[in-house]
């Protein structure tokens, strides 16, 4: 990359962030809030990018970190009386520790056991959080003590946000990325080279786990109240599948650009059309996997020769 | 909580455990078929087989027709859908990292879904034709899960008489033993592929066209059977198909015997904690990995 490039995006990215840090001072209720939605999906699609994107194990399930975060965040700030933001941090070890509990068995083996166990992942948490009613309140939900922190959260999640897109850089241009992107290329050959697969496969997969915790709790104190229902929908998964696979998969912008994008039509079009929206998800997802499996991104690298870490 | 384990609750456990093992079985053998053949697992395996449900639903509350003559019906509806769809779409990808084909399925298994509850509502509907159960000494015997399991075991029988001693079983054994040899032999690859993708889907209609005669159908039902088919076919050993018939009567079992101590609401999380440990203790399942 030729230095005034380097220059003009730097600025370029100074702007937008100084300018994202100000909105909420002048903007409305409503643009702040979807905003600070836009800054979750950029979350969750950067972090299912760490290990789908990456790797090439798909990850069905990811939503599932969202809610044990959302669920872990909300009974600590109910039940252990944890400030928000710490909670929120304990909302990403909880995912973390889930994703272990189910990478362990599962990246061991090569081939499709882990997206058929994240498939199932997400109804079997779900059914879990539902059975300990004690703890969780089951299909009652649970509400969270009232407080106004929609803008402290707003910044949280951005910064979120901008830690995943860095984290996310950092790796890919990194050993540890290229090695990661080796056994998504062709997992026999990384290993014929020394490289230790599942070790890999693991770490990619828990870093995967944090953002969509962490957000989940995040979301989780400033909704002020959760079910099973809201924090668990597979629908939740088939967006950041979309957003990314849209976006450009593997790539540092692509998921940024598929959930700023998806997000804008979503709320602007799609919006008017529930019924049949995940149908056209469903759709978009084998139309880019057909025509267009480098994604956006993908497609303006090869075709202009932008370097690998855009 | 102690349950205290009379024989009759084993033997009950014992009934009921195989009469919904050979459902299991039925439909875990169409993906292990495709899997075999292709090296695709097919995410939309399950809605397949909630359109089998819907097509059985919709001819015996429109038409009348018998629940059970529906079954082949349901089965020939859905050949043809599972070919059209390995047509157009599938076949694109079988080559293609596993990346492509978990995605492709995965997105076709969604939009299927959503197809479903906006042509046929979300409601819960349920074909009522036989119930109640026989007593026999001491065990009962669910009449309609009775039928259902004779009409699976039945057609599964005829599913691998095909694949052991017809021509085209021959050809679909030699092609998901290796594609390249089978070539060379003289096989239509893609014609075979096209083939077992509509026998696979066919499969999963009759275990869907079945399944309305016991219990209620929605269009989200077909989930967990993709889920469930796949722990059934890694418990007998991926790409071994009587391992599939072994697998599918251990997981109703294990079902059966856990619905004993746990709730059933927690009985998709037994057959979750039954696939978890398998891949941690044997992950080439219990009849070992490729044979046909």
């Amino acid at each position: 990359m030729n230095a005034r490039r380097g220059w003009f995006l730097g600025a370029l990215s100074l702007s937008v962030v100084v300018a994202l840090a100000i909105y909420p001072a002048f903007g409305t209720g409503y643009g702040v809030r979807s905003t600070l939605q836009i800054f979750m999906w950029i979350a969750l699609a950067g972090s299912w990018n760490l290990i789908s994107g990456l790797t090439g194990y798909v990850s069905f399930g990811h939503v599932a970190f969202f809610g044990i975060g959302a669920y872990a965040g909300a009974i600590l700030v109910t039940s252990a009386g944890w400030s928000w933001p710490t909670a929120a941090l304990a909302g990403g070890v909880a995912a973390v520790l889930l994703a272990l509990l189910i990478g362990y068995p599962c990246l061991r083996l090569k081939g499709p056991y882990f997206a058929i166990a994240m498939l199932g992942l997400n109804e079997v948490v779900r059914a879990l959080v539902s059975y300990f009613e004690g703890l969780t309140g089951g299909g009652n939900g649970l509400s969270l003590p009232t407080a106004d922190v929609t803008r402290s959260i707003y910044y949280v999640m951005g910064l979120l946000a901008v830690v995943i897109i860095a984290g996310t850089y950092l790796i890919i241009t990194s050993r540890f990325g290229l090695r990661l992107m080796t056994i998504r290329e062709d997992e026999v050959a990384a290993e014929a080279m020394g490289i230790d697969t599942f070790h890999h496969k693991l770490a990619a997969f828990l870093l995967s786990a944090v953002g969509p915790g962490v957000a989940g709790a995040l979301t989780a104190r400033d909704q002020g109240y959760i079910e099973p229902i809201s924090v668990f929908p597979l629908a939740v998964t088939v967006t950041m599948i979309v957003m990314v696979l849209f976006g450009g998969k593997g790539t540092v912008w692509g998921p940024v650009l598929g959930a700023v994008a998806l997000f804008v039509i979503q709320e602007l079009v799609w919006a008017h059309y529930p019924y049949v929206h995940p149908l056209l998800f469903g759709a978009i997802i084998v139309a880019v996997v057909l025509l267009m499996p480098r994604g956006v991104l993908g497609l303006l690298q090869l075709k202009y020769h932008l370097p690998r870490t855009i | 909580m102690t349950v205290v384990l009379t024989p009759e609750m084993v033997g009950q456990v014992l009934i009921s455990g195989v009469l919904s093992g050979a459902l299991y079985a039925m439909v875990a053998l169409g993906l292990a078929l495709i899997y075999g053949v292709m090296r695709v697992i097919n995410i939309a395996h399950g809605p397949m087989l909630m359109l089998g449900a819907y097509v059985t639903f919709f001819l015996y509350s429109r038409t009348g027709m018998n629940p059970l003559l529906t079954v082949p019906v349901a089965m020939a509806a859905l050949f043809v859908v599972g070919v059209v769809l390995q047509r157009t779409l599938v076949f694109r990808v079988v080559d293609a990292p596993e990346l492509s084909s978990l995605l492709l399925t995965f997105g076709i298994s969604i939009a299927l879904v959503n197809l479903a509850q906006n042509a046929f509502t979300s409601d819960l509907r349920s074909v009522e034709y036989i119930t109640g159960s026989w007593l026999i000494g001491n065990f009962a015997l669910s009449k309609p899960r009775f039928i259902a399991f004779v009409f699976a075991a039945a057609m599964t029988g005829v599913a691998f008489l095909f694949l052991k001693a017809t021509r085209l079983g021959k050809a679909i054994r030699a092609t998901s033993q290796s594609r390249e040899v089978a070539m060379v032999c003289g096989i239509d690859v893609a014609r075979i592929h096209l083939l077992t993708f509509g026998l696979a889907s066919a499969l999963a209609a009759g275990g869907g066209a079945l399944l309305a005669v016991i219990v209620a159908i929605q269009p989200e039902m077909g989930g967990v059977w993709t889920f469930k088919s796949f722990l059934v076919i890694v418990l007998g050993g991926a790409g071994n198909y009587p391992g599939a018939l072994l697998g599918g009567l251990l997981l109703g079992l294990v079902e059966q015997l856990a619905s004993l101590f746990l709730t059933t609401q927690l009985s998709e999380v037994v057959a979750y904690v039954l696939l978890v440990l398998v891949l941690l203790v044997r992950p080439t399942g219990l009849l070992g990995g490729r044979q046909t």
